[in-house]
Formats: C-alpha cells, structure tokens, sequence
C-alpha cells in the first residue's frame, strides 16, 4: 500500500466519451492532503473539478490510478463498497439542489444516519446541535423549496457532516448564491468542518471562497498543481 | 399516455361492435326470414292449418301472401352448425324475398327439381362453396332429432351483401319438402303479407277470417319485442366497457398532470413573457386534444382488432339466452368508430381540464413549486374525501329511485364507484402514516421512506392508486355479483331439475329448438320397473301481449312443490294444486318483474289456440333460464287451450336405489332408434346448465382483464413519470450512500404499497359494487334476484392482482433507474 498522508491520490486518469473522441478530464493526478486540512481545488468551468469531487466519494471511478482514503484503495472497491463507504465517511455539499424536496429539513438532515440504520430518535437528536449551529432549528419541519438558497445550503452541509464522516466535499457550494449569502455559508462549512476536526475539500472556480483554506491546488489541463 | 387513451377506446368500440353486429345480425335474420312483410298471420306453437292460407288467397282478402314454415336441421355435410330450414312457395314468394326473383336465378331444370323432387333444398352459392357442395350432392338432415334424406337442388347466388350474409345459416326449400322433413304435414307457421300503409281495415278484415288461435300482427312490433330482451343486456356490457374508459380518463388526468408539473418553469416564464392565462389554458388542452386524436385514432383500430372476438363471445350469450343469431364476421358501423373515437378525444380533454387549469394558474416568474403543489394537495385531501362522501351518498340517493332506467341506475354506479376514487387521497395519506412505523422496523429507514415518498407525493400518487383501486373494485364486485349468481344458479337446478333422468330430442338449454319426442318413447320407459314417475313436459314457445313467452306444461303431480319461490299464494302445495287442478300458472321472476305483475293475485294474458286467454297467478318463482320469461301451467290446460298433444321432455324418477347412470345407459340402448334421443341424467343436465352459465359470462372476465391492464398501465405510466421528477432526488439518495439494491428495493417498496392500498381500499368498494349490482341492476335488467354470497377469494384475489400490478409496474422504472449513474442523475436539472 503507498499511502502518504491521510487521503493519497496516485496517478489518476479520468476520460469521457464526446463525440468520436475521449476527452480526458484529469491526466496522472498526484496529491496527498493531512488529516484536518481544508483544501481548496480552484479551476476554470470544465476543467474537471467536479469528475476529481466523483472520483473522490466513490461516486464515479478513475480509469486508472488509486484513491487512499483512511487505508483503503476507492478505486478498487466494487459499486456497492463504494456506496457503503461514501455514506459512513463521506459528506456532500453540492451546487444545487442538495435536498430531497419531498423531505423536511430535518428528515434531510438526519437521511444518512437512517440509511445507515440509526434509530430515527437518536438520528434527531443528533441532528439537533447541528441545525442550531447552522440556525435553522426552527425551520426544521419546513420542505427544502420554503427556504432560500443559502437557507438551503445550510442544510446541506448539517446533513454532510450529521454522519461524522471522514471527509467533506463541497462542489460550488456558493455558485448559486449571492456574495454576502455566499461568504456566510462559506464561513459556516469552515467554521463546522474545523470544529469537527473533518477534512474539507472546496472546489471551486472563485479565488475569493478558497480564502480560508490551509491549502490551494489549481486543476489546469487535467494536472492538478500545488500552490502553498 | 396515448396508449391509455387508445386501450380505453378500443374496449368501448370493441364492445360497441359486437353489440352492433349481434343487432345487424338479428336484423338480417328477422329480414330474411319476414322479408319485406309489413304483417304476418300466426298461432300457437301447432301453428296454422295450411287450409287458411288457401282460403285467404281464394277469398281474394290479400293479393300479397306467403306461407312460411320453419324449422331447424344439422347437417354433417354443413360442418354440423345448425341451420335454419325455411319452406316457402316459390310462386308466392318474390315480393317478399329476392333470394329467387333475381333475372340470373335459378336454371330451369333445377327449379323444377326444388318444386317436384322431395328432400330438394336450396342454399347459398357461399355456404355450398364453404363445404365443397355442388348442385345434385346429398344432404344428410338432422331434423327434431329424425334423420332425413335430402339433397342439394340448387345454389343461390345472393344479389348483394345483406342476402349474402342473411343466407349464410339458410336452408331454402319448398314448403311441401319442409312438412315432410319436419313432420308437420298440413301445417305452416305463419302467413307473411303486405298490406298497404295505412291498413287498419285489411287488418281488421283478415283478422275477422282468421280461425280461433291464429291472429294477425304487425312484424315490426313482433321483431321489436324480441330485439327489447336483449337491450339489457347489451347496456350491461357497455356500461362495462365505459368503466374501463373512466380508468383510463384517471390515466390521462394523471399524465397530464405531470406534463403540467414537470413545465411549470416554463409556464411561469411564459407568463412573464406576456402569454395569457386563457393561452396557455388553451395550449395544455390543445395537448390533450392531440394525445386524445392519437389514443382515439389508434384505440379504434384496437378495437376493431377486439371486436372480432368480442363479437363471438356476444354473439355466443345471446345464442345462450334469447334466441339463435349467427355472426361470422364483424361489420364495422362507422357510428360505432365515431362514437369511440369522440367518447375518448372528450374523455381526455376533460381529464385534462384540471391540469390546464392548474398550468394557467402559475403565476408569472415565481413558478409553481413541487412542495407548493404537494402541500395543496395535503390540504385537498380532507376536501377531496369529503367530495367524495357527498358523492357516495348522491349515488346512493340515486340508486334508491324506484325507476327500471339502467341509466340511471349506472349513473348511481358511477357516483359510488368515483365517491370511492376521492377517498382515495385521504385513505392513501392515512395508511402511509400508519405503515411508515411498523415498516421502518421491519425494512428499516427504506422502509419509512417508501411510504413517505408516497405520502409526499400524493398528487401523483394517489391519482394511480384511485385508478387501480378503481378496476379492483370492479374485479370484485363483478367476481362476487358471478359467484352469487353461480350459486344460486346451482341452489336453482336442485329445485328445477328434480328427475332422476330426462329423456328429451335435443339439449334442453334456452333458445335451442323444441322438437317433440317421439311417443313410442311412452311405451319403452313404462315397461321398466326401475321408474317410479314417469312425467310429460311440453316446452314451447307461446306469444303474448308481452311478446314471445317461454311456456312449460307439465303433469308432475308435485314438481311445483320445491320450486324456489318469490311469492306465493298460500303453501307451495296449494299453489300448485291450482296449476295441476285448475288453470292457474306460476311466473317466473324476470317476467313478473317485466310486466309489473303483482305479488299476488296478478293474472297474465296467453295467446292460445282459442284466443286470447287470461289464466291466474297463483306464484311466482325463481328462474335464471329464461331472461325473457316463462310460464308454467299443467299440461292438461296447456292442452286444453292449444292443439298440441306433443311433449317435448320426458321426466323420469327412479325408484330408489337405482343407478341413474345404469338406467340411462340401457335407455340408450333400448329407445327407438328412429328418433336421435339425449337422454342425461340429471347431474349431466346440471352440469350443462352451469357450462352455459360460464360461457355466459366469459365476456365479462374478459372485459375486467382489460379494465385491469388499463389500471396496470395507470401506475406504470405515474410511476414512471414519477421516477424521472425524482431522478435528481434518488441520485442525491444515491450520493449519500443508497445501495442500487437499496434503491431497487425502495422503489418495489413504493409501488408495492400503492398496489397494496389500492387493493385493499377495493375491498370495501368491490363489496359495494357487487351488492348495487345484485340487488338493483341485475334486478332492474333481468328481473333476477339474486342470493348474495361473500367470499374471500375475490377479495384476496384482487389485493394480490394489486400488490402484483404495483410490484411489475416498479420493476421497469426501478430497473432504469439503478441503471442511471449517480453523476448522470446529479447533474439532471429539471
């Protein structure tokens, strides 16, 4: 096993099918992040932010190379591993759209501890202390579409770290917010994530949102850089 | 969407068609039997002396007559169907018929055959091509039960595509040659004539002539009668296949629905783009109407492809019950289409009123929202349930109006059936409720998903479930009206076929000819010293002012006794001692009902040989042979006021301990071997009358299987659409870790309990239906009432028919979602 730090990225290679052709998206992708450590991933629209976000969670999985995440290799686990590790270590935030419309806040929130067989109590209770700190305890019963969009947001990141996962990821998180709403969900995810003391991984193509990081990394051309 | 449209369609045409051709072809056969007669002289089941035929042409009365006899023969040669043996005059004949006045028609030499030469026939150039016949090939006749030699004289070309298809079923032959074959020497059934429009005078003359017995009558009013019996019937079925229509109009309602939820962006755009409420109201209707055009356009074809069967299996009921047609093919009456093709543009356009109407509601830019809507319909919910009480309460309220209208009766179905439907919401949002605990134990957290999710997305949900529980409902109700009935059919035979044997000279079921046993039969079974009873029936055919009657005369000294009875004047003994004794009669069920006979004390008029005739009532009974009446008298009246000394059945008890199957068997063996006898046990009988039965009712199992698939693809088509409102949704399920199994199983999870709750929510509904068809519209169609009797089967048979429908319709939209990939489904906007 080659791991170097606590999430070790080895030679990653991801291409998608356009046209006749294969585009690759990210092209032999080093990168090794310490436990704790916000990393923010800046690039331009298309440069594969998000596809290095799949790969990461076990959503998608690279055409080559491996994934060290807590000692074990992502990319050779099968879909369904991949789907039970996600929900036990991973948290999500993403663009848009986060919630299940058809859930309230606080059935949104407490979702990942139920699909991992938590008692709905104990699921609420746990629950709690996070939708006060992102103050929408008293929004608990409302439905995802009553709430605005930083409203929303808030919600999405109690949800990613309700399960105490080993890692948060965050895809734009403020792409569809206004500047103040955005800086406030921004300061909230960093705020939560270090309390936490959970690995956050931004991407973002905003200069601006990856402020707070202890790191930036910059994707261009499939290659992902190290600027300290 | 369109395919829901166009099954709907096609079972009301399809059922339209065959109700249409059984109607054309009871019109084509009445044609061509009373061709152009305006009046036709009859009498009794003897029918006329041939001598009052002659002595109305000698008298110079009419200048237009032609005597008729008829009778019905089975020929091997003919594929053994059985055919209608007609005796005419040919000399008198061409004003009526044009079977032989056509200028090509018959050569010479073989029209002097058909007139000189016994057991010469004429028949259809079609039908003789059919079996291979040529002109001269011999005919083997089965007629009453004698075999008869006959012969092919000639072959009929039919001038155009009416006589074409009313000689399909024909045996044309002289009227001498019919005596002889039938046995009826000197005898005619009936004299056709033309009299002038306005011919109350001649009629009044003729009648003067006419010998007592024999009358004369309008034949558009004799055809009417007999063409009435089967209105019911055939209203039973269509209002059967319009319930499928309303499945499908809660199909269109839902998917338009969805076309509207899914574009509700677009419209608030299009709002704030100027277009107008009324705009876009038009341009979802006008959706609607193109999806009506194409689901009507393709359902008719559907239905003409139907109707081909549906045709047989009616064709084969009112064979059963009324009276013998014979529909080999389906014509297509462009009403029928029309009416299908507008029933089902209508139905949709109306389903989509709602939705339309919810589309030009958006308000301009803030778009309807997915929670907005669910909430709404959260809160309708109660009103909904409400609506539908009301409903339920009109449709009783409607129902219990003493009127013999099967529309309004039907009118009353459809306020209970779509009371039911808007309980639907409310019941469905409850037992999620209360499934979500027990179900999160078992199944946990999917297991509190999948009711929420169906909780949470009532709208759609609910308008499915209403559908499938709809076509369940319908499955129970008529499966338990069917059992009921088949039960007390069964309780009926015991009373009805109380012999050991019966010997008769054809199968004794409703409308089948009732040849007269041959009177040696006598003399073999009293010489047996295995029978103890040895009972005469006489079953004919007798007219009425209530049109054709079906009269059963008997000498049984207590046969009356354990008849099932509706009313009664004193003990059953009594009443049938005045039937035996006296001149009394007993009535069945469908006629008293049909001609407002009183319980007791009522009379009915008869046509006899002597004239009209009133006998008294002294009961009515319960019968489900004959849809369209029957009387029962003793024969000794029977035969004081009609000419006839035949019997047609000979009713055996056994003394005790004797094997009716032993005595059957050496009957057979002994009877005279001119006459082809049926000699049946009663238990074959019995069982004979239930195969009738079951056959009768083959079309409507088929019809519930359709109402059925419509349901079926109500909630495949909802579940579809609303997987893909939800793909964004389950790939957020699947990000924060839902299996692909998981999701599977979430979404069998899902559709498996909205079949559930619509199977079990059929429960009560079925079980309302079947008691409004038992006790009002069985009664106010037929006349019959019927025992009710409960059952689990339906009831299991349909919740698992439910759960079935929701489990397959989940599996194709399961099967495509756990095929989508996570980021696919992420990245899906709406």
């Amino acid at each position: 096993m080659s791991e170097n730090g606590f999430l070790h990225l080895e030679n990653l290679s991801k291409s998608y099918p356009e046209g006749a052709q294969q585009r690759i998206v990210l092209k032999d992708v080093n990168a090794s992040f310490a436990p704790g450590e916000f990393v923010a991933v800046l690039g331009k629209s298309g440069s594969g932010k998000s596809t290095l976000l799949n790969l990461v969670s076990g959503i998608d999985r690279p055409d080559r190379g491996s994934i060290w995440l807590d000692g074990r290799d992502l990319a050779a686990l099968d879909e369904r591993r991949r789907t039970l590790f996600r929900r036990r270590n991973i948290g999500f935030v993403f663009q848009f759209l986060n919630l299940i419309p058809t859930l309230t806040v606080e059935e949104n929130v407490t979702l990942p501890l139920e699909l991992d067989g938590i008692a709905v109590r104990q699921a609420r209770r746990r629950a709690e202390p996070l939708l006060e700190a992102v103050g929408l305890l008293d929004r608990r019963d409302a439905f995802p579409d009553r709430l605005s969009g930083g409203e929303q947001q808030r919600v999405a990141i109690a949800r990613a770290l309700v399960h105490n996962p080993l890692l948060a990821l965050a895809d734009e998180p403020t792409g569809n917010l206004d500047e103040e709403t955005g800086r406030q969900v921004l300061g909230l995810l960093n705020r939560l994530t270090r309390q936490a003391g959970k690995n956050l991984i931004l991407v973002t193509h905003n200069a601006e949102a990856a402020g707070d990081a202890d790191r930036v990394l910059y994707l261009q051309d499939g290659r992902l850089t190290v600027r300290e | 969407m369109v395919l829901g449209v166009a099954l709907g369609v096609a079972v009301v045409v399809a059922v339209d068609l065959a109700n249409a051709s059984a109607g054309r072809a009871f019109d084509l056969s009445v044609d061509a039997v009373a061709g152009r007669a305006t009046h036709q002289v009859v009498a009794g089941p003897q029918g006329l002396d041939e001598a009052v035929y002659a002595a109305l042409r000698r008298d110079g009365e009419v200048q237009l007559a032609a005597p008729v006899l008829e009778g019905s023969a089975v020929s091997p040669q003919l594929g053994g169907r059985t055919l209608r043996l007609l005796g005419i005059d040919p000399f008198a004949e061409p004003p009526f018929r044009s079977y032989l006045g056509a200028e090509d028609g018959l050569p010479l030499d073989q029209l002097v055959d058909f007139l000189t030469r016994p057991g010469a026939v004429l028949l259809s150039v079609d039908l003789a091509s059919q079996y291979g016949l040529e002109a001269g090939a011999p005919l083997t006749l089965q007629v009453g039960g004698y075999e008869r030699q006959a012969f092919v004289a000639g072959l009929l070309q039919p001038a155009d595509g009416l006589s074409r298809r009313a000689l399909e079923d024909i045996l044309l032959a002289d009227i001498a040659t019919v005596q002889e074959l039938t046995g009826r020497l000197g005898r005619i059934d009936r004299i056709d004539l033309i009299l002038p429009q306005n011919g109350a005078a001649e009629v009044e003359r003729i009648a003067a002539l006419l010998p007592p017995g024999a009358r004369i009558d309008a034949v558009a009013a004799r055809s009417g009668a007999v063409r009435e019996m089967t209105v019911a019937f055939r209203t039973n079925l269509l209002a059967l296949s319009l319930l499928a229509l309303m499945v499908g109009m809660f199909l269109i309602y839902n998917t338009m629905t969805f076309a509207v939820v899914q574009r509700r962006e677009l419209f608030g755009t299009l709002r704030c783009l100027g277009v107008t409420r009324r705009e876009i109201f038009a341009l979802v209707l006008g959706e609607a109407l193109v999806v009506g055009l194409l689901g009507s356009a393709s359902g008719m074809l559907l239905g003409v492809l139907m109707g081909r069967s549906a045709v047989r299996l009616v064709a084969q009921t009112i064979n059963d019950l009324y009276f013998a047609v014979s529909v080999h093919s389906v014509a297509v009456p462009v009403i029928s289409l029309v009416k299908g093709g507008l029933l089902g543009v209508l139905a949709t356009v109306t389903a989509a009123g709602l939705p339309a109407w919810e589309a030009a509601s958006v308000p301009p830019r803030s778009a309807l929202s997915r929670s907005l809507l669910e909430a709404k319909a959260r809160r309708a919910t109660t009103r909904v349930a409400l609506g539908g009480l009301l409903l339920l309460a009109l449709g009783a309220l409607i129902l219990a109006i003493p009127t013999r209208s099967l529309a309004v009766s039907f009118g009353g179905i459809c306020a209970v059936v779509l009371g039911f439907a808007l309980l639907t919401p409310l019941a469905t949002r409850w037992v999620m409720r209360g499934a979500a605990p027990p179900l999160g134990r078992l199944a946990g957290p999917l297991g509190r998903l999948a009711p929420r999710g169906v909780a949470n997305s009532l709208s759609r949900t609910a308008i499915a479930v209403a559908a499938l529980m709809v076509a369940m409902a319908v499955v129970i109700g008529i499966q338990l009206m069917i059992s009921s009935f088949r039960h007390t059919v069964v309780a009926w035979l015991s009373y009805a076929l109380q012999a050991d044997v019966y010997i008769a000279a054809s199968e004794m079921t409703g409308s089948s000819p009732m040849a007269p046993v041959d009177p040696a039969v006598l003399d073999v079974v009293a010489r047996r010293s295995d029978v103890a009873v040895i009972d005469l029936i006489r079953a004919v055919n007798v007219d009425s002012p209530y049109g054709p009657v079906y009269l059963e005369a008997g000498n049984s000294a207590d046969y009356g006794d354990h008849l099932l009875y509706l009313a009664v004047d004193g003990s059953p003994q009594e009443a049938w001692a005045a039937v035996r004794d006296g001149e009394a009669v007993i009535v069945s069920e469908p006629l008293a009902h049909r001609i407002d006979l009183p319980r007791h004390g009522g009379t009915i008029q008869l046509y006899t040989d002597r004239g009209p005739r009133t006998f008294p009532v002294s009961a009515i009974y319960h019968d489900y042979a004959t849809p369209n009446g029957a009387v029962i008298m003793g024969l000794d009246t029977y035969r004081r006021f009609w000419d006839d000394a035949a019997f047609t059945a000979v009713a055996l008890e056994l003394e005790a301990g004797t094997d009716p199957g032993a005595v059957v068997q050496s009957l057979r063996e002994t009877l005279p071997p001119t006459q082809r006898l049926v000699v049946q046990p009663n238990r074959a009988l019995r069982e004979e009358a239930l195969r009738i039965f079951d056959r009768t009712f083959a079309i409507t199992a088929a019809l519930q299987l359709l109402a059925t698939a419509v349901a079926f693809i109500g909630v495949l088509s909802a579940l579809l659409s609303l997987l893909l409102e939800k793909r964004r949704e389950l790939g957020i399920l699947r990000s924060v870790g839902l299996t692909a199994r998981q999701l599977w199983r979430l979404v069998m999870l899902e559709t498996g309990l909205m079949g559930m709750v619509a199977g079990l929510l059929s429960m009560p509904a079925g079980w309302v239906l079947a008691l409004i068809l038992i006790y009002t519209i069985n009664l106010r169609s037929f006349g019959w009432t019927l025992q009710f009797r409960l059952e689990a089967a339906p009831f299991l048979q349909a919740l698992a028919i439910a759960v079935a429908a929701g489990l397959l319709a989940g599996i194709y939209p399961a099967y495509r979602m756990g095929r989508i990939e996570v980021i696919e489904a992420l990245r899906y906007e709406r």
